[in-house]
């Protein structure tokens, strides 16, 4: 077996731990006669501090430690394969999660394509993520968890009476993941994330504006600031106490990062699911060097940026993840891998496995971005001769054929070019796969909302049904 | 184990219990073929949880030695500590019936083997592929909690509990001509793997999976408006649950919910009574001593159109003046009890659903949730429908796809003119989500009311 491998910082957890755990779980799964062993061992310790009507509510603290045990049996035509996790952590109760996954394997048909990830070594590696952990995040206790979900209030009530802050939280948290393999996978990696959201909305007389969120996630402290996003959260919903209906027409809608995530970002993620696609169920099969979105569109799955809560050196399964371009000038560049879909398609896995200890990887991004325009946010505005921005969507999108129908959260009418009025009640439906293609516009900046970032989006050809 | 969570409590200066939770959870999938997925993964641990000067603190450990227990107590204190310098309001507590002895949800039998079950999703998938060319994607996905919890607490509760809740959900996707279209059918049981196949028939529910993707391929849109629609008990279902039982949650209403100061005010037609229930025999909300170790009783929400009541865990219950009636849950070990519903429904009334679609001149029958949907504190919801049907001069036609409801719920069941005999629990396959998942069931009859039908606007462009 190669020398263990540690990635990133990180001074408060044993390494040895995990891969101790790790060894003794692949010792005994082959002397039970499996063919191969993945062991995915996770340490975490947790501080939480949630926030209910306006007050601080429970401290939370968690202390967790669990395997995830993946075996493989050999069979004439591939392998069966089988899982289970405990995080009761004696070598009686691996004996049994392995005894559970053996079973499990034994009733299940062999795949060709089931495998276990490859020790990387490409001349790359792995290479370690800049800043994914934070002492002051791991240091952290539950009396600074609270001062943060009190800087949460602070922000919130502290810009209007009429704001009331439904539920928030502040957590901080450090872990330990180590992935070890039979086929001599060895890797563990310390990381911290900051992460504070919150809901909330304002009440004058009889109006009662509708819910709103904000969220903010980091490994580094500096980069969660409680208090600003409890006060753009409070900003939002207090503009949004004077709303009204507009007229139905079909025309622009100017899409925040908020709802942009939602709409566009997500139904981007499935479809480029390698899952997804050999499941039939995305619209992008088949697709892959085709023009798919605006030319403007340019997505990037980057698990590299330093201090972003997606951030990671490898997978679920230890393969190295890097940076993958998605779409590139509306074009679709590649898909998203794991090690078993990436062997169905004939192919090496470009390292997005995803998942923990308490199931089978699957496929996810890491922090997904969606590349800035060269207009700035009153640029697009001034676009719409008639048009709607929308703060928030509240609603069905069925990623699969893209149909998507829903109220328009804090939403704002538009007319000559100039922001008229909020509104309520006004429902916004198309098909996101279509409406790709009619990106019109996209702003100059880049928000960060926890591992997605992007800008707002300007959409033309949306139907919007008033009163 | 409750000896010793009880002498790990004894000496506590204020409230204090031990929440332990063992669960089992059987995941199997097939899909589009191949076996995705077929695990099991064991979670234990216990919470601590405890009030002190009014105060909550909370520690979750996978250590339930006595020194651990002692060890996590200790640090729970010290956090409710920490909240008594800065928080505002103290918390009480309403007394309450407490759990005490043995409490098993279901009739346990022989469970299959894992083996059995992996085949039978596998012969299901197949079913699926095998209905008709145009199915390009087919998942049949189990899932089973098999829980055993012990909670004690120093105001007396000492329960041990058994549970077991099964679910099944079974995706179609049609495609034809770069066009895909996705069906659901779901259901969930409080019980084993027979009671399970009772309430669904599998096959059946395949065959209808099918059916439903491949008839939305040449279906047309709803053209938006106000409609006269009938909603099967999958919606009145989601309509409870959603737009109506989270506005009554205790927690909700003091944060100022749409619900707020209307005890005792008209809110419905006085056709519509509903209920939360967690004492429903087989319902996928069952919940017989809640995770404060409060004993569940049925909580009259409307009663003939008036509010009667919210839903409390029993901070809220001190609030308010009210009793608690078991509903404060915690999906596992490491999440606190919150405010949630068990199951939610609409009593039964006395009308024919023929004779109710006879009497649409121009409507629509609305079946099942579809992607999803949302209700916000003012009871305004957003749900996508699954199937959907026109009615025209009393008949049902064609389906149409892509069809949402829109409104405020209570002007929806203020609208109700006609409620069916029929009467069914069809929600219980999923898991309502607030901070944590919980199981949850819910339904009720056919009702027949007026909502805002969310279509495309290309057949009323303006």
């Amino acid at each position: 077996m190669s020398e263990n491998s540690e990635v990133g910082g990180g001074r408060s957890m044993s390494v040895t731990r995990g891969f101790d755990w790790c060894d003794l779980a692949i010792e005994r799964g082959l002397a039970r006669g499996a063919a191969a062993v993945e062991a995915f061992y996770l340490e975490s310790r947790s501080v939480e501090v949630m926030v209910e009507k306006n007050d601080i509510h429970v401290p939370k603290g968690d202390r967790y430690s669990g395997i995830g045990l993946r075996v493989l049996m050999a069979s004439d035509d591939g392998f069966k394969q089988g899982f289970a996790s405990t995080n009761l952590l004696t070598a009686e109760s691996i004996d049994s999660a392995l005894a559970a996954a053996m079973a499990i394997a034994e009733a299940s048909p062999a795949d060709p394509a089931r495998c276990l990830a490859q020790p990387d070594r490409g001349a790359a590696g792995v290479e370690p993520v800049e800043g994914l952990y934070d002492e002051g995040i791991a240091g952290m206790d539950l009396a600074g968890a609270m001062k943060q979900a009190g800087a949460f209030l602070e922000g919130a009530l502290g810009y209007d009476g009429r704001v009331t802050v439904d539920s928030a939280m502040f957590r901080a948290e450090v872990s330990e993941k180590t992935v070890a393999n039979s086929n001599g996978v060895r890797l563990s990696q310390h990381k911290t994330v900051a992460s504070t959201q919150g809901i909330a909305f304002a009440v004058d007389g009889d109006r009662v504006s509708s819910f709103d969120l904000g969220v903010a996630e980091s490994c580094a402290l500096g980069q969660v600031d409680a208090f600003g996003v409890g006060r753009d959260l409070a900003r939002r919903v207090v503009a949004a106490l004077d709303a009204r209906s507009a007229p139905s027409f079909r025309g622009k809608v100017l899409l925040t990062p908020y709802a942009a995530l939602e709409l566009v970002l997500e139904p981007i993620a499935y479809s480029c699911n390698a899952e997804i696609v050999q499941t039939g169920r995305s619209k992008w099969k088949g697709m892959l060097g085709k023009q798919v979105a605006s030319p403007m569109v340019s997505v990037v799955d980057d698990p590299g940026i330093p201090q972003a809560s997606g951030s990671t050196a490898f997978d679920r399964e230890g393969v190295p993840a890097r940076r993958l371009e998605l779409v590139t000038g509306g074009v679709l560049q590649d898909y998203l891998y794991n090690c078993y879909t990436a062997r169905r398609d004939g192919r090496e896995s470009n390292g997005r496995a995803s998942g923990n200890d308490a199931g089978l990887p699957g496929v996810s991004t890491t922090n997904m971005v969606l590349s800035p325009g060269k207009h700035s946010l009153e640029q697009l505005i001034a676009q719409c001769d008639r048009g709607l921005i929308v703060n928030r969507f509240s609603g069905g999108v069925d990623p699969a054929s893209g149909d998507f129908s829903g109220v328009v959260k804090g939403g704002h009418y538009v007319e000559g070019g100039v922001v008229a009025y909020p509104v309520k009640e006004m429902m916004i439906a198309g098909n996101i796969y279509e409406l790709l293609t009619q990106v019109v516009g996209l702003s100059d900046e880049l928000w960060v909302l926890g591992a997605y970032r992007l800008p707002h989006i300007l959409l033309d050809g949306c139907s919007i049904t008033g009163k | 184990m409750i000896e010793v969570f009880k002498s790990v409590l004894r000496g506590v200066d204020g409230y204090a219990e031990i929440r332990y939770h063992k669960r089992v959870t059987t995941i199997i999938e097939a899909r589009n073929g191949t076996l995705a997925k077929a695990e099991q993964r064991t979670l234990a641990g216990a919470a601590v949880r405890c009030l002190i000067d009014g105060c909550w603190g909370f520690v979750s450990t996978s250590d339930v030695t006595e020194s651990g227990l002692c060890s996590a107590l200790a640090d729970a204190i010290d956090g409710a500590a920490a909240a008594a310098r800065i928080k505002k309001e103290r918390a009480k507590l309403a007394p309450a019936r407490m759990g005490e002895g043995e409490f098993v949800y279901y009739e346990r039998g022989s469970e299959p083997s894992i083996a059995e079950k992996i085949a039978r999703v596998l012969e299901a998938e197949e079913r699926l592929r095998s209905r008709s060319e145009l199915i390009v994607g087919s998942v049949v996905r189990y899932t089973h909690y098999d829980d055993e919890k012990y909670i004690v607490n120093t105001d007396g509760a000492a329960a041990h509990i058994v549970d077991s809740k099964q679910s099944i959900h079974v995706f179609a996707t049609a495609g034809r001509d770069g066009k895909l279209e996705t069906d659901v059918k779901a259901w969930g049981v409080t019980g084993s793997w027979q009671a399970l196949m009772e309430k669904g028939d599998l096959d059946q529910m395949v065959d209808r999976a099918a059916q439903g993707a491949i008839e939305k391929l040449d279906a047309g849109y709803a053209p938006g408006g106000q409609y006269t629609v009938i909603l099967d008990p999958g919606l009145v279902g989601v309509l409870s649950h959603e737009a109506i039982g989270h506005t009554v949650e205790a927690d909700f209403v003091l944060a100022g919910s749409i619900a707020k100061g209307k005890i005792g005010q008209r809110v419905a037609s006085e056709l519509v009574t509903m209920v939360d229930d967690g004492n429903v025999p087989g319902a996928a909300g069952m919940v017989l001593v809640d995770d404060e170790g409060v004993q569940g009783e049925r909580t009259v929400l409307i009663e003939n159109g008036v509010l009667r009541a919210y839903l409390h865990n029993r901070e809220s219950a001190a609030m308010l003046g009210a009793a608690p009636r078991g509903n404060a849950r915690a999906f596992t070990y490491r999440d606190e009890p919150l405010i949630r519903m068990t199951n939610t429904f609409i009593l039964p009334g006395k009308d024919d659903l023929k004779a109710m679609i006879s009497e649409v001149e121009d409507g629509f029958f609305l079946s099942g949730l579809g992607q999803g949907g949302q209700a916000d504190s003012d009871a305004e919801f957003m749900f996508s429908v699954g199937q959907a049907w026109r009615i025209r001069d009393g008949r049902l036609c064609e389906p149409v796809k892509g069809v949402t409801i829109s409104g405020q719920a209570f002007e929806v069941l203020s609208s109700v003119d006609a409620v069916s005999s029929g009467f069914k629990l069809d929600m219980g396959a999923g898991h309502c989500g607030k901070w944590q998942p919980a199981k949850v069931d819910a339904g009720g009859p056919y009702l027949r009311c007026r909502v805002t039908i969310g279509g495309r606007q290309d057949e009323r462009e303006q």
